[in-house]
């Protein structure tokens, strides 16, 4: 009986290890990826009846908030423009992007092949749009992106982003943060394609202006790292005079909350793309932010009417200000707009595409901008402060940081 | 010159350290002991860190009432979490470890979307009460007030766990239970009660893990799976079934994962599996080891 027993213990112990394998994979692995969205008739097109465009964000999974974000600023669009694009009514079909790029990619050909969609926008995560490529290329429908925006994807014709690229928010802010860190600058930064993307995309500007770093770049584990203690420690550690880094999401609030808890706030100001305080981060994140500098294409504080109308519409309807991700759908819905409307009698999504080619300038919000041949904006960059305001915390624009993207 | 020196740099890499490793044991010690116990694989266990956290959320609202008021809530929502969880297993006594990580992993899996449509998919934020917040200077380093109170009340918390288990008659009850059921059976004991009480209590402590843990490591999705991957790492490293096991794996686990990460910041996402590897391989059976004690 002690034997078979001791045999049971070792083999529950194997199994245990085993467990821990299999949730460390199931961790990455298993995603929310649930098909959302309505159903859809046959195809549209032609010169009458109303035009399909699929909306395509995440519903579901760790990227849910920015899809909302996007779903909303596209609605406003559409609620301003009584549900009508370039002259004709709209008809839009939401799919769930979900969280990885295999829910992405099952979405997006669901829009394109059963939903036989004219035009498609959104997409939040890099690994999705590179998994969907192919498929817009090959079906000949534009993708107007208004959030992934990964480097690495260039030569394409059916595939335009209303956002920027990836490494741009770094690129913006090098020559800045050179000229003011007075010493040098830690760079750290989340693990992964993004955080790598938004570090060379610094460096390119900030080593030509005088920018002197503090050792390599660091990485942190991603999504593991919550508790960034021992890399702080390493920044205190250092002569660095200021901090350049990148998260986002649940990452972006332990930075920043830990980086004042550990008494970095006060001694070495914080640089980063707009990301680490945008949405609803910054309520999270709290008074902890105070003081952080980040870059964006976006601020909602930008005086000039189209944004004072978008604000006020988009504040009415979420209760919330918008955010880059709000603005840039905004607009994919208005380069659709337009592009529809210079498509003429006869709207396909080839006429679409080639239209969308031909736009030159575009009022938005965030100023005019126009698409290089990248299909990527060429748009002014601004630096923003988290200040307090009479509406609690918020990214306040401060300075120009320059034109990228031409 | 150079060990103070070294000793100065890391100091607050050391202290958090035992935050973390305390906060690791309240979550793993009932892992440890329900699987060396009851036999069971419960994959839910992360889901009852996150519930106690959310209740932190839900309830604190800046007072020391307000916490105390999510320790109640927490330690008591966790617990009947517990038991149901026992009776929900109990069925599965005979069928081995898959049947019951599948049931508790789809539990973890329900409760998670329940969670996430009611506080949405961003991480929130779970303030510790005011009169705890803000950083002191420790030895000329800044560190946060919370984390040395919670370093204090977690270590009470383990020091009374492990009295509990290791120095009183009714642990005793529960070690033999451990090292024999069938035995303490034939003595006359219900050990099904001694069972669900052990599950109930290491659910609760999980819960009470999370209320107190919410400020340092908040609630959102994906939060359980992390706490359950990092609490079976440290029943793997300490040893089954063994609450001096738990609190050790616990301790080491969390100086791997602050001081090692500190130290050898490059290596930092191969340090926590890698530390399992080399325990498995010199101590299969972990840090300390009932089958040991058991053969010796």
């Amino acid at each position: 009986m002690f034997g078979s027993h001791l045999g049971r213990r070792a083999a529950g112990r194997s199994r245990l290890v085993g467990a821990v394998g299999a949730l460390a994979l199931l961790a990455t692995a298993c995603g929310g990826s649930s098909l959302g969205g309505e159903e859809g008739g046959s195809g549209s097109g032609g010169s009458d009846g109303p035009v399909k465009i699929g909306l395509l964000v995440p519903q579901s999974g760790v990227y849910n908030a920015l899809g909302n974000d996007m779903k909303a600023g596209f609605e406003t669009y559409l609620e301003q423009h009584d549900n009508m694009l370039g002259g004709r009514e709209v008809k839009v079909v939401l799919a769930d992007e979900g969280e990885t790029p295999e829910s992405g990619r099952a979405a997006a050909e669901k829009l394109v092949k059963k939903d036989k969609v004219d035009a498609v926008v959104g997409v939040v995560s890099s690994a999705t749009m590179m998994g969907v490529k192919d498929l817009f290329e090959s079906s000949k429908i534009p993708l107007v992106g208004s959030n992934a925006s990964p480097t690495t994807l260039t030569d394409t014709t059916y595939i335009w982003r209303t956002s920027y690229v990836n490494d741009e928010p770094g690129i913006a802010l090098g020559e800045y943060v050179a000229k003011e860190a007075g010493g040098p600058v830690y760079m750290i930064a989340a693990g992964y394609q993004a955080g790598e993307d938004e570090i060379e995309g610094f460096k390119t500007t900030f080593e030509p202006a005088g920018g002197e770093a503090v050792g390599d770049p660091v990485y942190t584990p991603f999504p593991a790292t919550t508790n960034f203690q021992p890399f702080l420690s390493n920044v205190q550690k250092s002569d660095a005079k200021a901090v350049f880094t990148f998260y986002a999401g649940g990452a972006a609030v332990d930075f920043v909350k830990q980086y004042a808890q550990f008494g970095l706030k006060d001694k070495m100001p914080l640089y980063a793309p707009g990301f680490l305080t945008e949405g609803g981060v910054l309520q999270a994140q709290g008074d902890a932010a105070e003081g952080v500098f980040t870059s964006m294409n976006y601020s909602p504080d930008l005086d000039n009417e189209l944004n004072t109308a978008f604000v006020a519409d988009y504040e009415a309807k979420t209760g919330t200000k918008p955010t880059t991700y709000a603005m840039a759908t905004y607009d994919a819905a208005k380069v659709l707009d337009m592009a529809i409307e210079k498509a003429g009698d006869e709207v396909t999504s080839e006429t679409i595409n080639a239209a969308i080619g031909e736009l030159g300038d575009i009022a938005s919000p965030r100023g005019t901008w126009k698409f290089n041949d990248n299909g990527t904006p060429i748009q002014m960059w601004y630096l923003r402060e988290v200040q307090k305001t009479a509406n609690g915390l918020e990214n306040v624009r401060v300075a120009e940081l320059g034109t990228l993207g031409d | 010159m150079g060990v103070l020196q070294w000793f100065d740099d890391n100091l607050v890499s050391m202290v958090d350290g035992v935050a973390f490793g305390l906060l690791l044991f309240t979550l793993a010690v009932g892992l440890s002991l329900v699987f060396g116990m009851m036999d069971v694989l419960n994959l839910a266990h992360g889901t009852l860190y996150l519930v106690g956290a959310y209740a932190a959320y839900s309830l604190s609202d800046g007072s020391l009432l307000g916490l105390a008021v999510a320790l109640g809530v927490g330690l008591l929502v966790g617990a009947a979490g517990g038991v149901v969880l026992a009776g929900m297993t109990q069925p599965l006594a005979g069928r081995g470890h898959l049947d019951q990580a599948v049931l508790t992993l789809g539990v973890s899996f329900i409760v998670a979307d329940v969670l996430a449509s009611a506080y949405g998919a961003e991480v929130l934020p779970a303030d510790p009460p005011s009169a705890l917040r803000g950083s002191v200077s420790v030895l000329g380093h800044t560190y946060p007030v919370y984390r040395l109170v919670f370093i204090a009340v977690a270590a009470a918390l383990a020091l009374v766990v492990w009295a509990l288990f290791e120095r009183s008659s009714l642990g005793a009850l529960v070690r033999a239970t451990v090292a024999d059921r069938d035995m303490v059976r034939a003595l006359g004991v219900d050990t099904r009660v001694v069972l669900f009480a052990v599950f109930a209590f290491g659910a609760g402590l999980a819960a009470l893990g999370g209320v107190f843990g919410a400020p340092i490591l908040g609630p959102g999705p994906g939060v359980d799976e992390t706490v359950l991957v990092l609490s079976l790492v440290v029943v793997v490293v300490g040893g089954l079934g063994s609450v001096s096991g738990a609190l050790l794996g616990a301790l080491l686990i969390g100086q791997v994962q602050t001081l090692g990460v500190a130290v050898v910041p490059e290596y930092a996402p191969f340090l926590l599996f890698g530390t399992m590897l080399v325990v498995l391989a010199v101590r299969p059976a972990g840090l300390v080891s009932l089958t040991k004690r058991q053969t010796a």
